[in-house]
């Protein structure tokens, strides 16, 4: 048999890879890098979102790798502070999420850009005993702009969700609504959180901390309680999830919007945005990345299981990173929902994605 | 590569998700994301038709497997086939396994080209006779009929695995089997379904420790005790089952330190082994992460003896293939007969084939543009920078959604299957 000989293909410099998109002029070599890490950490979530709602369930592989990535970006965002990425604002600098090519993340964002983070905070702990709650409609909204922007049916489910729970959520939710205050949404953000604050409520009085609680909630023939569960395969969180933003009959849902009228009402809903869109740039921009802070902050305290491995991770590390995608996992993992218990709520959120 | 013949066979928009020759090279199986198994046979050699020697045409094609709801668990389970692996064949009838995410099944795959005529109680259609109307007896005769190949499923094993099953291998033993899936490895024996050891078990104690995951496993193919199982770390350990029950305990573990230099955000991807195969010879081992391909001695852990670039020019550009999920594609490997050339898949319908022993490699293309039957694949080269020559392509134009992810190599003789996407290639090599 006779071999075409082929010299080997000379591969590039090996080396950090280059940021894909030019940062700012005169922006220091560091600055890109956190550009890049930022990216990279926005397109990881929107990639554990969306494994939510792919066929045949969560693919423990892979999530685990993007959460490995999504561990080194974080660490490299994070390693040395540097406050002019958190005030991005004026400058036009491309990091945001809304200005990812092709993407019209900027509507919904835009809206939720008007009340400024601290309202949310106090809108939430109005009607939600639970303190430490305070900072996930960040994380929901962070997280919401942050998938939206890579993948458009990362968006679906979450936006979906989210557009759906704006009016939705109005319909239901009277005093949160006035609390929340403008169209849009910071209490659009939470809404998915009423849904985990709600289970979490219903279930047996456990603390919401449990990832049952979603999953529980929406699968509301079950009749186990996650405090048996230890043993027993339990719920996923996923399954339910998905019923319960489809509002496919998920009690407690509280938007209660099944997912084919989230399409529509998406719709609307970036319409809605879109003209404030402009005017809220500014404003949005500064909240989405500091957003994305908080939320890497939220993040960071959960994912423990890899961080502990880190050095200098400094924020207290109750859970692993892994929580992300292997409690997203239940159907997977069924046997573990005693990790699951301890799950605090920064995890829970990024399950109630 | 001189007079490659080729077939190839299209579905709709059917995605082949494995390849398999039996151990004979006889027969070639394929599984596709839509369940189904089609097995080709090769034509028998004529004198008459020396150029078209032994084509492979359709034998069989049945439906492995149905898409299934987990009800519990809320969780629809896909029916794309993940690996079959033959068994040697002991009968008339041909055995083989096939497994999508969760239930493996064993299929026994037979030809019937006789039929019984003559019943006393049924007439040729099958429909009872009056008894009253019979007045004689006779015995019932088998007539040819045409041939046909009927698939039943023989065994099925279910219930055994939580996670993805990812890989199934029959142990030489030709009694024992094992499926892996992401955390476990069970052993079955082909008579019970209803049982399975557990030989492997990576699940923490506490799931939010989990750092890797079992991405691989094959038994050696004359050792029945020895088995390997590649991570997502990109090791692979190699077990011993007469050393415990439970086999979390390597005997050997092979790694090859990481290169400091290369370190970026998706060195842990990139280093997850996609593919392990052990060399027919068994004293190899060959795993294939996202941009090389390596060859082990099983006599040395500490690193590869061999190590091949598939597609290093992808190197600078995995930010792109991470958001596209490019990065997470699994390319599988196969050895020739001879365990002398190693072949395995790239993109742009590209697969790349490496002489072990002339360190020559060759890249070429599995596409109905450049195949025609029996004309020469022509090398094809990637341009990494600078100037482009005439018939080089460059790394931007490279399609990305046509990925060659499983090849088969025929047992001794030099044929090889391709799978791109949801066509097959089958290319010969005519020795003059």
């Amino acid at each position: 048999m006779e071999w075409a000989s082929e010299p080997g293909e000379e591969g590039p410099k090996p080396g950090l890879n280059p940021p894909l998109r030019a940062a700012r002029e005169g922006a220091p070599g560091r600055m890109e890098f956190k550009l890049e890490a930022h990216r990279i950490v926005s397109i990881s979530l929107g990639k554990i979102y969306n494994s939510r709602v792919q066929r045949g369930g969560i693919k423990l592989h892979k999530n685990l790798l993007v959460s490995l990535v999504l561990r080194s970006a974080r660490q490299v965002y994070l390693s040395d502070p540097c406050p002019g990425l958190y005030l991005a604002g004026p400058s036009g600098t491309p990091m945001a999420l809304p200005q990812l090519p092709g993407e019209p993340a900027a509507g919904p964002a835009a809206g939720w850009g008007e009340p400024a983070p601290p309202a949310v905070p106090a809108a939430w702990q109005e009607t939600q005993p639970h303190p430490e709650r305070s900072a996930v409609p960040d994380a929901q909204r962070a997280v919401d702009a942050e998938p939206a922007a890579p993948g458009i049916d990362a968006g679906d489910a979450v936006l979906g969700g989210q557009a759906a729970a704006g009016p939705a959520w109005r319909l239901m939710e009277g005093p949160r609504e006035a609390a929340a205050g403008g169209p849009g949404n910071p209490a659009g953000a939470s809404e998915v959180f009423p849904e985990v604050a709600r289970a979490a409520s219903h279930h047996c009085g456990r603390p919401p901390g449990g990832e049952d609680q979603p999953g529980a909630l929406g699968a509301t023939p079950r009749g186990d309680c996650c405090c048996a569960k230890e043993e027993a395969p339990a719920p996923p969180p996923i399954g339910p999830r998905k019923r319960g933003a489809a509002g496919a009959g998920g009690v407690g849902g509280p938007a209660g919007c099944p997912a084919p009228s989230s399409t529509p009402l998406k719709k609307p809903r970036r319409d809605l945005e879109e003209p404030s869109s402009g005017a809220a740039a500014e404003e949005e921009e500064e909240m989405e990345t500091g957003n994305v802070a908080n939320l890497i902050s939220i993040f960071g305290s959960s994912f423990s299981g890899l961080l502990r491995k880190s050095p200098g991770g400094g924020r207290e590390e109750a859970d692993g990173e892994e929580n992300g995608p292997e409690a997203a996992e239940p159907g997977q993992i069924c046997c573990d929902k005693p990790v699951l218990r301890d799950m605090n709520p920064w995890s829970t959120a990024i399950v109630a994605f | 590569m001189n007079y490659p013949d080729e077939s190839t066979y299209g579905t709709k928009a059917d995605i082949i998700s494995t390849v398999e020759f039996n151990h004979t090279g006889e027969l070639l199986a394929t599984g596709d994301k839509g369940g189904r198994v089609v097995i080709f046979q090769r034509e028998q050699e004529s004198k008459n038709q020396v150029h078209r020697r032994g084509e492979y045409n359709v034998y069989s094609t049945f439906q492995s497997h149905e898409p299934e709801f987990d009800y519990l668990k809320s969780l629809e389970i896909e029916e794309k086939i993940n690996k079959i692996r033959w068994l040697p064949q002991q009968n008339a009838a041909y055995f083989l396994l096939s497994t999508n995410d969760k239930t493996v099944k064993l299929w026994k795959v037979s030809e019937r080209d006789k039929r019984p005529e003559g019943y006393n109680l049924k007439d040729e259609e099958g429909r009872l006779r009056d008894p009253a109307t019979i007045t004689t007896l006779r015995v019932p005769v088998l007539r040819p009929m045409d041939l046909m190949v009927e698939a039943t499923p023989r065994r099925v094993f279910a219930n055994a695995h939580t996670y993805h099953i990812n890989s199934i291998s029959v142990n030489s033993d030709y009694e024992t089997y094992m499926s892996a899936d992401d955390l476990r490895i069970n052993l079955w024996n082909f008579e019970i379904t209803n049982q399975s050891f557990n030989i492997v078990d990576i699940k923490p104690a506490n799931m939010e420790e989990l750092t890797e995951v079992i991405t691989a496993a094959e038994f050696h193919p004359h050792h029945c005790n020895t088995f390997v199982y590649s991570s997502s770390k990109g090791t692979i350990r190699l077990c011993d089952m007469r050393a415990s029950a439970l086999c979390d305990r390597h005997t050997k573990f092979f790694e090859e330190p990481e290169d400091p230099s290369n370190r970026s955000f998706f060195s842990e991807i990139i280093s997850s082994i996609s593919d392990v195969k052990f060399s027919h010879s068994g004293r190899y081992i060959m795993t294939r992460d996202y941009l090389t391909v390596k060859v082990w001695d099983l006599n040395m852990e500490n690193r590869p003896i061999e190590t091949y670039q598939v597609h290093d020019y992808l190197r600078s550009k995995l930010c792109s293939l991470y958001e596209n999920d490019c990065i997470f594609d699994k390319f599988e490997c196969v050895w020739n007969g001879s365990d002398s050339v190693i072949m395995t898949g790239s993109y742009n319908n590209f697969f790349r084939m490496f002489d072990r022993n002339t360190k020559r490699d060759v890249t070429l293309e599995a596409s109905r543009e450049n195949s025609k039957p029996r004309a020469i694949l022509k090398p094809r080269k990637v341009c990494v920078g600078g100037k482009r020559r005439k018939d080089e392509i460059s790394v931007d134009s490279l399609d990305f959604s046509k990925k060659i992810l499983h090849t088969a190599w025929h047992p001794s003789e030099n044929i090889i299957a391709v799978a791109a996407t949801n066509n097959l290639y089958i290319f010969q090599d005519k020795v003059n």
